[in-house]
């Protein structure tokens, strides 16, 4: 097993400063929190543009090229409900470090986004979910296995589909953690890949209290088999637990210095 | 059924190094594979070998070795005749006669009498210092000064004098070091990240992982590689993809089987002969494990070895 992979939050069109950056084309704002989320461990940096309706191609080429050009080619997970946009981001997208990932689809409305992936040898993040919240494991493990098959169907690696459970926030639905953990379980024992937006679950908690919160949910869930998470890795205790969960899953070998590499 | 190889591949491959210049350079690592596991991947780089002479002189009481250097009596006559041994890849220059229980020479002698070897041979240099650690961090500054531009690969930085080390032959000098730890597989991924947050770049850093003569816990020693080379390549882990230089020929001549007479042991044959088995199925033990190079003594150690690596690559 490799390494728990942290995609960094932070590059999100609902950030005034990046929202501005994105309009403008002012490309600091983005790279400085670019370099700030590869300095604190991220392995894939989140774009997301919003809907971007109009505009939305050429504002993903601008940001791909962007970030990709002044940060090393960082690999990119593509963020925006505007297909055309992440195809257009694809198109002048750098792999050297790693393939696109394509965010996201589900068993819904999204679910042409796997063919996207499959055309263009992308990863997809495949939300278990089709209008709204699943109910319970049954159906989060039956869209699982649609969109299992439907990327199968168009060749895909089961290792380039990421399977997001959908974490749930604690404050409303606390009875429903667990069964979101084994669910998670469920994945791995399958062999799956698994990710998904882990500070959902400390949503509208006190500040001071999220970090605490994400950070005993990531162990639990990599305890579980969850081999990625959409998250801040600015968030000092929770890079401490991954990268503390990853020795001891023997994900990485141990030395004194592991919370600085 | 008929049998379909599924090769086993990473994204990931150990980093290559060179030592040396001009026409005569040995390059280690450049794999992404096992070792020898050829049918999973093309070995960029096939294992290398040392020989290795001291400053003291060649051990004469071993009739094959007095043989191979006969007429040689300064350091380079050995020098200029170990690199004419065939299966020769590179010079390993041990120091000893700088350790302070053994003549204590000079750093300033010493240097200098290595730059006249250095001298007299084209062969990439590795430097074993004399395993002494605060005269070691003395004599490598000098020497990578005194042998600038030879990109000369130097043995060892340890936990002690990696600051030194690394600041003076691999910073200052564009040298080459080589990070060692005792069979130690967290010190070594320790070594190389402090190391590397000194500044000095991944690819001018080898692993000396330490080794021991077979029998003598060599079980420890190739689980240790083991470990090291999947966190390598299946684990992508770049603070262990330093390609591996093991010393052999210093752990072997020293245990029983080696040095005691036949006159003591008669039912054990002749003594040289079973020094130099030692030798062989050491390194073949050590390169099995994934050692990118090892570095040997003997002339008929050599010829073994070296017949065996062209045979399996």
């Amino acid at each position: 097993m490799g390494k728990f992979i942290v995609i960094g939050e932070r590059i999100h069109c609902i950030s005034p400063v990046i929202n501005k950056a994105m309009q403008e084309r002012d490309p600091e704002p983005i790279l400085k929190r670019a370099r700030e989320q590869i300095e604190t461990g991220a392995a894939y940096l989140d774009v997301n543009i919003g809907p971007s309706e109009k505009g939305g191609e050429e504002l993903m080429k601008w940001a791909v090229t962007t970030i990709q050009q002044a940060c090393d080619n960082v690999p990119l997970c593509l963020d925006t409900s505007n297909r055309k946009a992440i195809e257009a981001g694809i198109s002048v997208y750098n792999r050297s470090k790693g393939k696109p990932i394509v965010n996201s689809a589900d068993a819904g409305d999204r679910i042409e986004n796997i063919d996207l992936a499959a055309a263009n040898d992308a990863i997809v993040l495949a939300l278990c979910s089709k209008a709204g919240i699943s109910s319970d494991n049954d159906e989060r493990m039956g869209y699982c296995q649609e969109l299992l098959e439907r990327g199968m169907g168009l060749g895909m690696d089961t290792e380039d589909i990421w399977f997001d459970p959908l974490f749930l926030v604690v404050k409303g639905m606390q009875d429903k953690q667990m069964e979101v953990l084994s669910f998670i379980k469920d994945l791995s024992d399958m062999g799956l890949n698994s990710t998904g937006g882990l500070s959902n679950i400390s949503n509208m908690m006190p500040k001071h209290i999220r970090p605490i919160m994400d950070s005993a949910m990531v162990a639990m869930a990599m305890y579980c088999g969850l081999t990625s998470a959409i998250a801040n890795p600015a968030d000092l205790r929770l890079m401490e637990t991954i990268r503390s969960c990853d020795v001891i899953k023997n994900n990485t070998l141990y030395a004194d210095s592991y919370l600085e590499i | 059924m008929p049998f379909k190889p599924v090769p086993q591949k990473f994204n990931a491959k150990i980093n290559s190094l060179t030592v040396g210049t001009g026409d005569r350079t040995a390059t280690l690592g450049g794999e992404s594979s096992y070792p020898f596991y050829g049918f999973d991947a093309p070995i960029e780089n096939r294992p290398k070998i040392g020989v290795e002479i001291s400053d003291i002189g060649a051990d004469n009481s071993l009739p094959g070795i007095a043989e191979y250097y006969k007429g040689c009596s300064t350091l380079p006559e050995l020098a200029k005749r170990a690199s004419e041994m065939p299966g020769a890849d590179f010079l390993a220059i041990s120091l000893d006669g700088a350790h302070p229980d053994n003549g204590d020479r000079s750093v300033e002698d010493t240097t200098a009498l290595v730059k006249e070897a250095a001298a007299a041979v084209d062969i990439p240099i590795v430097i074993e210092g004399c395993r002494n650690i605060e005269k070691d961090a003395k004599l490598f500054e000098k020497i990578a000064e005194a042998l600038d531009g030879r990109n000369v690969l130097f043995l060892s930085a340890r936990e002690e004098n990696y600051k030194s080390v690394s600041a003076a032959a691999a910073m200052a000098y564009s040298q080459k070091i080589g990070a060692e730890s005792a069979v130690d597989i967290n010190l070594a991924k320790q070594l190389n990240v402090l190391i590397s947050q000194m500044g000095v770049k991944t690819e001018s850093v080898a692993m000396n992982l330490g080794s021991a003569a077979a029998g003598y816990g060599f079980e420890y020693v190739a689980t240790t590689f083991d470990r090291v080379k999947s966190a390598a390549l299946a684990q992508n882990d770049n603070m262990l993809q330093m390609p591996i230089v093991t010393p052999v020929a210093s752990e072997t001549w020293t245990v029983k089987e080696s040095i005691v007479s036949e006159a003591d042991f008669p039912e054990w044959g002749p003594a040289e002969e079973r020094g130099v088995n030692m030798e062989i199925a050491t390194a073949s033990a050590c390169l099995a494990a994934g050692s990118n190079a090892v570095i040997l003594r003997h002339p008929e150690s050599v010829a073994a070895v070296s017949k065996l690596i062209a045979e399996l690559i």
